[in-house]
């Protein structure tokens, strides 16, 4: 009750924060190089969240840490946003529908992660899950680089107004911790997902265009 | 009345000739051969501890009219053990396949059922006609968190067994290995070797699904290999090779962020360039073989042209421009 009051708050403070304007060596480096480089953001997070989910389950306790449990998706999780797509929708996505996507659900992922730093046990998974968040918003503030010098708007803020206070409260312990294996699973998902989804746009973007800004710079 | 019966190896088996009494005068064959009076009980075919060659057709005749009374096939076989399941994506991200088979024949005959959950739905996994023991699906969504579950179900007439897997679509991701591995000398380059290969023609759509390559060398007379990975293009030029040497080359291929490295290539075989002909250099790697495979091979010097090492394979016309130039220099300075 009380505690998912928190939570919403924290979510809209957190998430209102404005979204930092693009750098501007982002426009610098040109579109080319911060492709490259949200790819190389997205592998490093997906090596990151291998080691942070394996402690976190742990913690967590069985099943959540056993590596064949596999339940069952209830309808309560479905507020985490979820990478899966279907195949011809995914291939026809444009560049900006790609990049909003992957905008749009670390946004949220971090939101949630932020939240889950909170109220973590163990100082070591504090200090661990404090470290990926600021990894993650790296990927968020790089993401929306590659927009702005792509000249696409960001998108929005969480969308819709925040949940009414123990709309979405975790009834027991094991529910709770059903969410937390959620949410890892989603952001493992979303960066296999991103890695194929940079890949598509580094395809679109030629960096020799790149190449000729860098040197015009001197670098 | 004929039909076919299966046992287990190892079971006593008591076949009765149809309706005959317990006390009538029968003879039993065997695929037409008589069989002893021993093995009967009555007009019972008491066959104890069978095994496979007693499998085959038994027939049962009354004593005196030879009436054929009652005919059955044995076949004699084994329940079967828990199967042998494997599933894999060469084709990401299209689908994927699963192949089965058993770990010990039954010798008699098996169906074999394959389920395949995702989530709450059932999946259909379409059998393949070539080979056998296979099925394909396609993937609808990409990108999925829920697990898929396959269960494969073997059944005889003795019994039945299965086995299961769970995976991540990403787990089973493994390409087919690249194709029309090449491997060439580079002319005037006495330790370099082209390698250029290409992608598996399974994978579909390698602009958005990358493979990063790995490619392994080694002279044929030495045991450890040399490893390059590349994570880009279909080829790569070996610039340490010992000249002279014979090489095995292989490559790999796996997505450039998912799932394992395929199988290795079929193997390709190259020497680099020499400037002898061919006899004159077989001689002088005899020799050098015999004389250096025992000590510790050291990588030739890469300096010095007119060294020992270099030279190996250039035989009597050594190209020994450093000596060269000296005797040119003395020359023009004594004219």
């Amino acid at each position: 009750g009380d505690s998912w009051g928190i939570f919403t708050f924290l979510c809209a403070a957190l998430c209102n924060l404005p979204a930092l304007p693009a750098l501007n060596c982002s426009e610098e480096l040109g579109a080319g190089q911060s492709i490259q480089q949200t790819y190389d953001l997205t592998r490093y997070l997906e090596h990151q969240l291998r080691t942070l989910a394996g402690t976190y389950l742990n913690y967590l306790g069985p099943p959540f840490n056993e590596p064949d449990f596999n339940p069952p998706r209830l309808a309560r999780a479905e507020r985490v946003p979820s990478a899966t797509v279907d195949l011809d929708l995914w291939r026809g996505l444009t560049d900006n529908a790609r990049l909003a996507a992957n905008y749009r659900a670390y946004s949220r992922l971090l939101c949630y992660l932020r939240v889950l730093d909170g109220q973590v046990g163990t100082a070591e998974l504090r200090h661990r899950l404090a470290h990926f968040c600021a990894s993650l918003q790296g990927l968020v503030l790089s993401i929306g680089g590659v927009m702005s010098s792509l000249g696409y708007p960001l998108p929005a803020g969480p969308a819709g107004p925040p949940a009414p206070p123990g709309a979405h409260a975790a009834p027991n312990d094991f529910l709770k911790k059903m969410d937390d294996f959620w949410l890892l699973k989603e952001l493992q998902t979303w960066l296999w997902r991103s890695a194929k989804d940079f890949n598509r746009l580094k395809k679109k973007v030629p960096p020799a265009v790149v190449t000729l800004r860098l040197e015009a710079r001197g670098f | 009345d004929s039909h076919t019966q299966y046992e287990r190896v190892g079971a006593d088996v008591t076949m009765k000739c149809g309706s005959m009494d317990w006390d009538a005068a029968v003879t039993w064959t065997a695929n037409g051969t008589d069989i002893d009076e021993s093995h009967l009980n009555g007009s019972y075919l008491i066959l104890k501890n069978v095994d496979l060659s007693q499998s085959g057709q038994y027939s049962c005749y009354e004593g005196s009219s030879w009436h054929l009374k009652y005919q059955t096939y044995l076949r004699v076989g084994t329940p079967p053990k828990e199967p042998v399941l494997m599933c894999r994506s060469n084709n990401y991200p299209k689908g994927f396949y699963c192949s089965w088979h058993l770990p010990t024949p039954t010798y008699i005959p098996n169906t074999f059922n394959i389920s395949v959950i995702h989530g709450t739905k059932d999946m259909v996994c379409e059998k393949d006609a070539i080979p056998k023991n296979r099925c394909h699906i396609r993937y609808l969504q990409l990108f999925s968190t829920v697990k898929y579950k396959v269960t494969l179900t073997v059944t005889n007439a003795l019994g039945k067994n299965f086995t299961t897997l769970t995976f991540d679509e990403f787990a089973i991701v493994k390409p087919d290995p690249p194709e029309s591995v090449v491997a060439k000398p580079v002319p005037n380059n006495p330790r370099r070797l082209e390698v250029s290969w290409q992608n598996p023609s399974s994978w579909p759509d390698p602009e958005s699904f990358p493979l990063k390559f790995f490619l392994r060398y080694r002279p044929l007379i030495l045991d450890q290999w040399q490893h390059v990975e590349l994570s880009d293009g279909t080829s790569h030029t070996i610039t340490d090779a010992y000249a002279g040497k014979e090489y095995i080359i292989q490559v790999a291929a796996k997505d450039n962020d998912i799932g394992t490295w395929s199988d290795w290539s079929v193997a390709v075989h190259a020497t680099p360039w020499t400037e002898e002909p061919k006899h004159l250099t077989t001689e002088a790697q005899i020799t050098e073989t015999t004389s250096t495979s025992t000590s510790s091979f050291m990588a030739p010097p890469t300096t010095k042209i007119c060294d020992k090492g270099a030279v190996v394979g250039s035989g009597a016309m050594a190209v020994c421009w450093t000596a060269g130039l000296v005797v040119a220099a003395y020359s023009v300075l004594f004219i």
